[in-house]
Order: structure tokens, then sequence, then C-alpha cells
């Protein structure tokens, strides 16, 4: 239990009132920046990483590790309450989370929201601790054509995200995909729907699609339905706490996207977006309550929210054992480490171990702080709703372009803002999802370069596409996931649901 | 769905203009694929061809389209404020074309106050200098403070002093 | 009045006095890359040793460095105080691309750090030596399957090179590319390819570990640290540095070059740039003056033969 006495040596280390104040500083600022709409958390440890030179060690991690959970908790906010996700990640947090905040439950969302972040990321993080170097091995036998497989199972899982009309949905993923093709094909360096436009090779970035799809589309919307009256929307209805079933719902959705999240988190291509979209669909197959999907189902909320923590705690693992960055979040943070002259890598553990559990316990630590900066502050969120349209809509489209502005200010990514937010406002008016869009866009390439890489491994040989137990397993799941529900709707039982649904439109 | 009788059927404006759509984004895709080397290598699936997978099943739900146009209910869409949807996209336009000459805070500003005026603010004369005040605001803690490299421009160089 | 007063700030503001030794620097990639710490390294010693008083950095990403090559250009004619960081990789990438302009249209100033290329297999490999490789590829080229990073990258080029200079078919070779060394090396480690090419600096802590198998090193002489012989005395004559550049902008005078060169010197000898480098496991391979612009053009033409025998450019 070598282990479990360095852990508690970095949390008696950890407990200094002057670290504790930096781990407030750091949460404080993380959700402060995370929070705005459009700004993600990459874009937040970005920025806010600079803030940390200076202090001590311990101080500077610990800081760090509160900006990088407060800026991963901070996106869900606005995606609840405004239906503008920063970042692709809490996209699925924003299709029940914000459906509850029209209804006055805006409260009841953001505390499972907070308190499933903290669930998954206390249990992630124990799991990083004491887990990561077999999680790690798993990760690595994962090859293209087991990337590939778990791309199919996503895809098929994930249309139950699509809404009522499987026409509808079925066009939005295709234009998701279709708009994947723009940009150089990777495997062979070729443009693909680029018209000698050079800032379209590098393709079309997933947080300009989903901000501009998300927080204009919505912005837009509201504009375009002003006159009508349709869209009040309830600040606070009933309390502002979650209640007894509230929390009967919320905590076997937290405990599942906590083990649906942690390993994909791991998986060197994996991202934190599969994770939510897995966990949603999860959600929706097991509720008791599926006429509530799609109109505010808190286990919608809880699951993805738990998932997208418990991944972000995941992407450590690649990152602390192999010195293997896997996402934007991770490349920034492995800039972190470096700057405290902590080189992630496969002797980590071995070398530094202090520093290790100084950071692990300091994930535990801004968790905790996190969660009691949240709780109180959910009622002070929830009177967002209460600003005038006119200054919040405003508001939010300066922050929805600062995003795209301070990454790259090119006014060929700011026009694709303006289309793709037009885009998203004419689907939004005839009813087709835009979930599957965003979907499509992130799904299609990795699906598409796993399959050709796969093949080209096996020189061509389709067969090496189930000659994986992994890959055989993978894929086995997706057929029943897609042939089940069609032999349920056969016998009549998916008809009366398809029905109910249908009125609620 | 009130209000409307389906003894009156007309073909759904909305899906046919999708159906169209489709169709041509499914012939660019086709056209765009077939001028692609077909340098797969060893997969024996090139570039081309997951394009032309997604080009021809863009044609597909294009006819789909085109036939629920005719035979399923149209769902009218409700009815929009298109002057308001312009104003809050003219912001945005705006901010594009004015972010390299005037700077962030002005361009945003303008933003700002056009989406205000969206929204039923209308008196320009007060959120354009509310905007461009808050646009500062946010220039000076993101660019003064965090770093961030935003375009400037007159109002950003006499606050920065640069 | 108010309009007097504004119009007049307005003056002000634009009538700002450019220092002489004012430098904006063009990192044309996204923050937190090679180009852009690059970049920002260079600002923070020129700063620093007073070389210049105001140094900005500009990140212009995209396309392999080409969209804010064509910026650059396009924007900066003659103008004595922009520079641009590049690199091996802009190269490659302004041929697949077939981006209308080149590095030709710029100005070299110096090259400034580098990093070879390492030729790795899982420990678990029944490949012992490079020689084993390189058998297994001219036995079947279709078998050896390479993990790298992007197509017409850096790595792609050195496997080109690799099976030119065994004697292979170059349009033969089996390259899996990868977005960024990560995903690469973790499909190396979980043995999922044959081999892996890639920065050495990528590898080195895996192989110290006992991980990987670094085969070759594609440096003129052996690395001080690194047990593997180079491509050359295995019998292979490739010899790849992935270097970064500095460039100024076209149309400038033998003054203003000179001016620029005599700073960017400065920069170089300084005790900040060494110490950063050294932080930063960068390798300082500083060449400036015509044996750079030699050396530039010698890649140029290795580079664009080896793409067209790939296939990659037509």
């Amino acid at each position: 239990m070598e282990a479990l006495s360095f852990l508690m040596q970095g949390l008696s280390v950890a407990m200094d009132p002057m670290l504790l104040l930096y781990a407030l500083i750091g949460v404080t600022l993380g959700t402060a920046v995370g929070v705005l709409p459009g700004i993600g958390p990459a874009l937040t440890v970005a920025l806010l990483l600079p803030v940390t030179y200076g202090h001590d060690p311990a101080g500077s991690l610990i800081m760090f590790a509160g900006i990088y959970y407060g800026g991963m908790y901070g996106g869900s906010t606005t995606s609840i309450l405004l239906n503008t996700p920063g970042e692709s990640a809490s996209i699925i947090t924003a299709l029940e989370g914000n459906k509850m905040a029209r209804a006055g439950r805006g409260g009841p969302a953001l505390a499972t929201a907070a308190i499933g972040s903290f669930i998954a990321g206390l249990i992630a993080t124990l799991a990083l601790a004491f887990l990561a170097p077999y999680v790690v091995k798993v990760a690595l036998a994962f090859g293209p054509r087991d990337y590939f497989a778990l791309m199919c199972l996503a895809f098929i899982t994930v249309s139950s995200a699509f809404g009522d009309s499987a026409r509808k949905g079925l066009i939005s993923l295709f234009i998701g995909l279709a708009l994947a093709l723009v940009g150089i094909d990777q495997l062979t360096g070729q443009a693909r729907l680029s018209f000698g436009v050079p800032q379209l090779l590098d393709g079309i970035e997933v947080t300009t699609l989903a901000v501009a799809m998300f927080a204009l589309g919505e912005a837009f919307f509201v504009a375009g339905n002003r006159a009508t009256g349709d869209d009040q929307v309830i600040a606070v209805k009933g309390s502002v706490w979650m209640t007894a079933n509230d929390w009967a719902r919320s905590w076997k959705a937290w405990l599942r996207g906590t083990v649906i999240g942690f390993p994909i988190g791991a998986l060197p291509a994996g991202g934190a977006e599969i994770g939510t979209f897995l966990s949603y669909a999860a959600e929706k197959r097991l509720t008791k309550h599926p006429e509530e999907f799609g109109n505010g189902a808190i286990e919608g909320v809880a699951g993805p929210e738990a998932a997208n923590n418990a991944s972000a705690a995941g992407t450590l693992v690649p990152l602390l054992t192999l010195g293997l960055p896997t996402s934007a979040t991770a490349a920034i943070m492995l800039a972190g480490f470096q700057q405290f002259g902590l080189q992630p890598g496969p002797l980590l553990f071995v070398t530094n171990p202090q520093l290790v559990w100084g950071l692990i316990a300091s994930l535990l630590i801004a968790n905790v702080m996190l969660l009691i900066l949240n709780l109180p502050l959910i009622g002070l969120w929830v009177r967002l709703l209460t600003i005038p349209k006119p200054w919040l809509y405003a508001g939010i489209m300066v922050f929805a372009t600062l995003g795209t502005i301070g990454a790259n200010p090119s006014p060929v990514e700011l026009t694709m803002l303006l289309i793709f937010g037009l885009m998203g406002y004419l689907m939004r008016v005839h009813g087709y999802p835009i979930a599957p869009v965003v979907v499509g866009l992130i799904l299609g390439p990795m699906a598409e370069q796993q399959l050709r890489r796969a093949l080209s491994i096996a020189q061509g040989d389709v067969f090496t596409l189930v000659g994986s137990p992994l890959s055989a397993t993978l894929l086995a799941f997706s057929v029943l996931a897609l042939v089940v529900p069609m032999v349920l709707r056969m016998r009549g039982k998916g008809q009366m649901l398809s029905q109910l649904a249908a009125e609620e439109d | 769905m009130s209000g409307y009788n389906p003894s009156q059927r007309r073909p759904d404006g909305a899906a046919l203009a999708m159906a169209g759509l489709l169709a041509a984004l499914g012939g660019v895709i086709l056209w765009d694929a077939a001028r692609l080397h077909e340098i797969g290598g060893y997969s024996g699936v090139g570039p081309g061809d997951v394009a032309r997978w997604i080009g021809y099943a863009l044609l597909g739900l294009a006819i789909w389209s085109g036939i629920a146009a005719f035979r399923e209910t149209p769902v009218r869409p409700p009815r929009q404020d298109v002057v308001s949807v312009l104003w809050v996209a003219g912001g945005l336009a705006a901010q594009i074309l004015l972010l390299k000459t005037a700077g962030f805070a002005i361009a945003t500003g303008l933003l700002f106050a056009f989406t205000a005026r969206g929204f039923g603010k209308r008196n320009l004369a007060l959120t354009i200098p509310v905007g461009i005040i808050f646009a500062l605001v946010v220039y000076l803690v993101f660019a003064g403070l965090l770093k961030l490299t935003l375009p400037a421009g007159p109002l950003e160089h006499l606050f920065l002093g640069k | 009045m108010k309009h007097t007063l504004f119009a007049g700030m307005m003056a002000a503001a634009f009538a700002l006095p450019a220092y002489a030794n004012d430098y904006m620097i063009m990192a044309p990639a996204s923050p937190g890359g090679g180009w852009d710490q690059t970049a920002r390294t260079m600002q923070e010693v020129l700063q620093a040793d007073g070389i210049s008083t105001s140094v900005q950095v500009q990140n212009v990403p995209g396309a392999g460095g080409t969209v804010g090559l064509a910026q650059f250009v396009s924007q900066n004619a003659g103008k004595g105080d922009q520079l641009i960081v590049g690199g091996f990789v802009m190269v490659g990438a302004i041929l697949t691309n077939a981006s209308p302009v080149s590095l030709a249209d710029v100005t070299p100033i110096a090259r400034l750090t580098g990093e070879y290329e390492a030729i790795v297999v899982p420990t678990s490999s029944d490949i012992q030596d490079i020689n084993g490789l390189v058998e297994k590829l001219k036995a079947d080229p279709g078998a050896v399957s390479w993990a790298g990073g992007s197509a017409g990258g850096t790595d792609h080029i050195a496997v080109g090179l690799i099976a030119k200079a065994a004697g292979v078919d170059p349009t033969k070779i089996n390259y899996i590319a990868y977005s960024g060394g990560g995903e690469a090396l973790a499909a190396i480690l979980g043995s999922q390819v044959t081999a892996g090419v890639s920065g050495l600096g990528e590898f080195k802590a895996q192989a110290d570990a006992g991980a990987l198998r670094i085969l070759a090193v594609t440096s003129e002489e052996r690395i001080p640290g690194v047990d593997a012989p180079t491509l050359k005395e295995s019998g292979l004559d490739v010899v790849l540095q992935n270097w970064r550049m500095v460039a100024a902008a076209p149309g400038i005078s033998d003054e203003q070059k000179a001016a620029i060169s005599a700073d960017i010197e400065k920069m170089v000898n300084s005790d900040a740039w060494k110490t950063a480098l050294e932080t930063k496991g960068w390798a300082n391979t500083y060449l400036a003056g015509d044996a750079f612009k030699a050396q530039l053009d010698a890649d140029i033409a290795s580079t664009s033969a080896v793409l067209k025998d790939i296939g990659l450019v037509k």
C-alpha cells in the first residue's frame, strides 16, 4: 500500500490553508472563464495557465488542477441554462438540461451536473491513481479495427438522440458527415471539398460548428420567435434543489456515466464527447421515464455530465503513464506539467512519485472545492435567466464570437460561424435536430480514418474488421443495438412510444 | 398542428427545398470525389470512396425527402420575425467586416448593439456606446490580463498604450 | 465637440511611431505547437536581452503553415520588421497543397533549431536492427506498416527516402498516417504497426523505459545518449533534419536584411537563448546566410523528388 501512503502524504501537504486558498482561486477562475459561452475548457486552461507561473510548485500545481476541473465544469452551466455549449463534450448536456431549465428546473439540472461531476471526478481520479498502469495496457491494445467498431457502436446508439423523425435525424447526421469531408484527407494528403480556399484545408473546426449551431442558432431562433412569445422561460419553478425523486433518478446515472466515461477518456484516440454520447444513449435505453427524454429528463443530464468529467480524468491516464496528450486540453496540460519540471512519461510514477501523488491529491481537493463553490452559486446562476433578453443575448453573442476570434481571427472562420449559425437556425425552425450534425462531424472522420488504417494494415483484407475479440464484440453489440429496437417496434411497443413523442410537437 | 386542413393537401415546400439542397450537396460531393486521385494504397478504400458513399446517401435522402413532401402532413413552422433575425445576423456581418480595421471593441460593440436591437432594444444611441464599453472591458480582461491575441484598433491602442 | 475629441484620439492612436527594431513574428500555426513555441521563445529572448524593444507574436494557423505564409507574403512586402517562423514541414505542405506561394517568396534569414527522425519498433518485435527491417521491406513492402505523422509530412518523407535508398519502390510503402505524434506512438507501443517514424524526442522517453527499440536515426553522425546507429552507417544514404527557421518579408533591402540577420545572430548567441533551447530539449542547428540558402534549396529539391516518388505530388 505504498501508493496509499503517498496519496495520504500528498493530501496532508495540500491541506495547508495557503494551498487551499490557491485551490479556491483556481476553481473560481476556472469556473468563471469556463462558464462563458463559446469558451471551452481547452481555451480556459490555455488562458489561465500563465496565472499559475511564479508560485511555488505545490501552489501552482494545485491552482492548475483547480483551473482544469473548474474549466471542465463551467461549460455545463451555460449549456443547461442558455443552450449554448462552449465545446463538444457538453452538447449532450444541453439536450435535456436546457429543456429542464426552460421548465423552471434549471436548479436541479445544475445540481445534478455539479454533484455528478464531483462523484465522477472523485471515482475517476481514484481510478487514475490505482488503475492507471492496467487501464493503459487495455487502451494500447485498441487498434484501428477496434476503434472502427467503437465508432459503429457510437453511431448506432447515438441515433437515439435524433428525435422523433428518422428521416430528419438521418438528414442532420449526413449533413454533418458531408461537412466532415471538407479539408485535407489525413491519410493521403489530398484536399476534399475545399475548392481552392486555403482556410478550408484544415477542415471545419468542431468548436466553430458547435458554437455556431448551438449558441448562434439559438440566438437567431429566440430572436425569430420573439413576436409569437412562444419562448417564455421560467427561471425557477419549485425548489432550486434536487428532490428525493431527482436523487433517486440521478445516482445510478452518475455511476454509469463514470464507468462509460473513464475508459473512453483513457483511449488514445477516444475523446470526451464519445463517452457523453454513449452515456446518453444508455440512459435513454434504461430509463423508466422514456416519455421525458427530449423534454427534460434528469438522467440525460446526470449521465453525460458524469461521463464528461470521468473522461477528463481518463485523459490523464495516457498522459501520466505514457506522456501522450490525447486531447487539446491534455496537450495544454502537458505544457502545464512541463512548467513544473514534471515530464510525463513511462517513468514518471517511478522517478517522481511525490509530484504525481501531489497532483492526484490536488485534483481530489480541487474537485471538493468545486462542489463547495458551485452548489451555493446555483441559485445565482439560475438568475442569469432573469436578465432582460436584449442584454443577455447581446452578451452571449460577444462571448460566442470571442472564443473563435481568440483561437483564429480570420474572416473565413467568422463567416463560417455566421453561415452555420443561420443553418442551425433554419434547421431548428423546420424541426431538424442539431446534435446529429455535430455528432457526424466528430465521428465521421474518426470512423473513416480508422477503417482505412485497419484495412491498410491488413492490406485490404475486410475480415480484419472482426479479427480481434474486441472489435468482434463491439460490432456484435452494434448489431444488437440496431436490431433489438426494430424487433420491439415491429411488436408494437415502439409505435406507442413514437406516438407519445410525436404528440409533444 | 391545429387549423391545418389535410384535405387541401399541397406539397410541403420546406421538405421539397431540403430535397433540392441535399441533391445539390450530394452532387457536389460526387463531382469533387471524381477528381481525386485514388491513392488508397493497401487499404483498397481511397479518399474518394468514403466521399462517394456519403454522396450517394445524400441523394437517397433527397429522394426520401421529396417523397415525404407529398405524402406526409407538413408541420407548419412557427411564424418567424425575419427582421429581428436579420438584425442579429447583420450584427455578426458588421463585426466580421470591421474587425480588422476598427478593432475588437468597436466591431464587437456593434454586434452587441445590433443583437440587442434584434431583441427589441431599439435605441442604438444607447446600445452602441454600451456595447463598445462592454467589448472594451472584455478586450482589456482577455487581451490585457490573459494575453489572448485579439485584433486591436484605435480604441485598444489608446487603452493599452501601444 | 465630442466628434473632434474622438477624431483626435483616433489620429493619436494611428500615429504611433514604429521603432526600428520592433518585430512582429508570425507563427503560422495554432498556439502551443512547435512553431508557436519557437516564435514565443524568440519574443522572450529578443526582449529580455534588449535586442528589440517590442516583439509581438501573431498566430495564423492552417494547412501546414501555408495559410500563414500566403498572408505573410501578400501583406508585408518590403517591411523590415516582419518575421515568420517556419520549418521543414512547410516545404512538403507547399507542394502537397499546391500552395500559390512558396519559400522562394520570402527572405530566409536562418535555421534555428532542428530535430532528427528516429525509426523504432516495439521491444516485443522480432526485428532487431535496421537491416532486419530493410530485409522485410524488400521481401514484401506491403507487410511492413509504418506509423507516423500526417501524409506528406517529415515522417512520411523519411519513409519514402529509406525505401528509395534500399532500392524499394517508394509507391509500394504501407504508410499509416496519424494526427500528431501521440496517436502514432500509441499505435507503435500497442504493436498495431510494424515500425514507427517520428522525431527522436517523441520516442526518447519510451526507449529509455525499455518499451521501444530505436533502430536508427537520420542524423549525419551518432547522437550522444542514443544507442542507435545512423542510417548512413547502416548503408542507407538518408540524412534528414526536421528544422525550424526564421524568414523575413519579401522584397526587403540589403540593409534591412543585414539588420535582421544581425539581431537574430545576437539572439542565437545569447545565454537566454541557449538556456531556453536546453530546457525545451531543442538542438541548436543555427545556420545562416548563403549556407542556409543552399541547404534550403537542396531540401526543397529532394523533398519534391521524394513526394513525386511516393505519388503524393503529380
